[in-house]
């Protein structure tokens, strides 16, 4: 007993264990807005996803998992994701080669470095809003500038209807989401070559690398992490494409290049809460798996190796 | 290639390099040179040779668009939106990333935690509850609550990245201050955001260029036609003009230039914000 009340006494005395306000106060601002506008939503959407819906608000009853069990048997929900899948195997694989190959020929020339890394990522500046705009244009039927090019190149046969062919549509969004995103990566892989010392560089040319080699056995492996990094905002982004589909297609024609946020926002826009929250959980899901996945496995390799 | 200088052999080996890389950047830029030549040209000119240079310039394209469609008020929305939600940011996420870098409390890892926990969702993980929450507060349809909407995703990666940059302040400075009876608030305004102007800088553009450009929670929570942004705005445009090709091309060009200047004046500034979140 005594021993606690000199233990209670020694910490009241003790400036350490004051407590103090200011860091909380600091912070205060900005955990209100952010949980109030960001996390709480991303959290209600989780456990409401288990409740009935009444149009835009949530009621009190509990219907387990009934919204998964519409959305699960959902085709559209299932073509949906696998158009997202699509374009995160594509995704991961062209800008991110285009960025590399860019960077690399960026950083290999002296003159005009500034001038090329600006324009090459121009297009990515521009909402997607934008970017949807000018190709769409660009595929236009009448107005359109890529068949009478195909036709003046000698490529007629190639021309077609790039946004209302459903085998192609999918593909053609692909088309101008890259034109936005390969400066993205090339910005990063850029800056990350120049972290690079280029002692290393300099004695790979002693030793008679040519660029190929150098490519290959030294700026890809000092590129590792930024390499995990580039692909993990491909991931992202990938599977949250939006606004360029939106505009685009719409999703369509029937249904051959939509998209998950596009299926959820569907679901929003009919009253559907209990399957848009449904929808975007089991989505949730995926992308923190697939991309706390990815950087695990690439943390584990650079670990073993 | 002996009689050549060293320098000059150098510079011819680069020479595939410069080949190449401007060959990329016509590829790159074509489509915007064509969407500004289009607009500039006539609907007949349009239809009839879309990949011809405009025989006359036609300015009064723009200025159809800018009067036929409500631009005037979707740019001032999107200037207020954005302007507020960087300044809100840059406000909000300085506090915190200081005391999440520079103070010792209980509860500092976790909280820190909990905002890296929002930059892992998927934007479409929020949006159902947001939109019944902002009908709930009466911030649905309301460029304030657009705001409040912004701030709150772009906190995560704001206080990541300052807190980073924080952290590689000298403790002395802090101590020294603090001897010479400098609160930790007057640190902070007086000392620590001085001294981070180019960190704010870069943050403020990349917070600018993402909030400028957004669109999927705009689309959601704003219906009005006086407080859309402008990239609502020119698919609300698009959706009427879409069979006025002149007009639809300079609707784009409006849409486009303000970024273009900000980006041609502050280029620096957005790619190290870009770089600086990437490398650290």
């Amino acid at each position: 007993m005594a021993q606690t009340l000199s233990a209670a006494g020694k910490r009241s005395h003790n400036p350490r264990f004051r407590l103090d306000l200011i860091p909380y106060l600091f912070i205060l601002p900005a955990v209100v807005i952010y949980v109030v506008f960001n996390l709480g939503p991303v959290l209600a959407s989780f456990f409401l996803s288990f409740f009935k819906w009444d149009l835009l608000a949530p009621t009190t009853e509990f219907i387990g998992f009934r919204h998964y069990d519409f959305i699960l048997n959902d085709d559209r929900f299932w073509n949906a994701l696998s158009h997202n899948f699509i374009f995160l195997g594509l995704a991961v694989v062209i800008p991110v080669s285009m960025g590399l190959i860019l960077a690399v020929f960026i950083y290999e020339i002296g003159w005009g470095r500034v001038f090329f890394r600006a324009a090459l990522f121009l297009p990515a500046i521009f909402s997607g809003v934008v970017i949807a705009y000018v190709w769409k244009w660009i595929y236009h039927p009448f107005a359109g500038v890529l068949n009478p090019t195909l036709e003046l190149i000698g490529l007629g046969a190639f021309t077609q209807s790039w946004l209302g062919n459903p085998k192609i549509a999918l593909y053609s969004t692909f088309i101008a989401y890259t034109w936005a995103s390969f400066g993205y990566s090339m910005v990063i892989f850029l800056a990350g070559l120049q972290d690079i010392s280029t002692d290393i560089f300099d004695a790979a040319r002693v030793d008679g690398a040519d660029f190929r080699q150098k490519l290959f056995y030294i700026t890809i492996p000092c590129l590792y992490d930024v390499f995990t990094f580039v692909i993990t905002l491909r991931i992202f982004t990938a599977m949250g494409v939006f606004g360029v589909i939106y505009i685009l297609t719409g999703g369509g024609p029937f249904y051959s290049s939509d998209v998950i946020d596009i299926y959820v926002f569907r679901m929003i826009g009919n009253f559907e809460m209990g399957w848009a929250t449904a929808a975007a959980t089991v989505n949730t899901v995926v992308v923190v798996f697939i991309s706390t996945g990815f950087i695990k496995w690439r943390e584990w390799r650079s670990w073993s190796s | 290639m002996e009689f050549l200088s060293r320098r000059t052999r150098r510079r011819l080996q680069g020479a595939p390099f410069y080949l190449l890389l401007i060959l990329a950047t016509v590829i790159t830029l074509v489509p915007i040179i064509w969407v500004f030549a289009s607009a500039l040209k006539s609907n007949k000119e349009i239809r009839e040779n879309a990949l011809a240079l405009p025989q006359e310039w036609r300015f009064q394209n723009y200025i159809d668009a800018w009067f036929g469609a409500s631009f005037d008020a979707y740019f001032f929305n999107s200037i207020f939106i954005t302007v507020t939600s960087v300044g809100l940011v840059l406000i909000l996420s300085s506090l915190a990333a200081y005391s999440f870098a520079k103070m010792r409390f209980r509860g500092n890892q976790l909280l820190f935690f909990i905002f890296l926990f929002g930059m892992a969702f998927p934007l479409s993980a929020k949006l159902g509850p947001l939109l019944s929450l902002m009908y709930e507060l009466n911030l649905a349809n309301s460029r304030f609550g657009l705001i409040l909407v912004y701030v709150a995703g772009s906190l995560p990666f704001a206080i990541l990245m300052l807190r980073a940059f924080f952290q590689g302040f000298p403790q002395e400075l802090e101590d020294s201050a603090s001897l010479d009876g400098c609160s930790r608030f007057q640190f902070y305004l007086r000392i620590l955001l001085p001294l981070s102007k180019p960190s704010l800088m870069a943050l403020g553009i990349f917070v600018f260029m993402g909030t400028w450009n957004e669109f999927f929670q705009a689309l959601l929570l704003i219906n009005e036609d006086s407080k859309r942004t402008l990239p609502l705005g020119l698919t609300a445009f698009q959706d009427e003009y879409f069979t006025d090709f002149a007009l639809s091309f300079a609707g784009i060009n409006i849409t486009a230039v303000p970024v273009i200047i900000v980006y041609i004046m502050f280029q620096r500034n957005l790619i190290e914000g870009i770089t600086v979140g990437s490398l650290k």
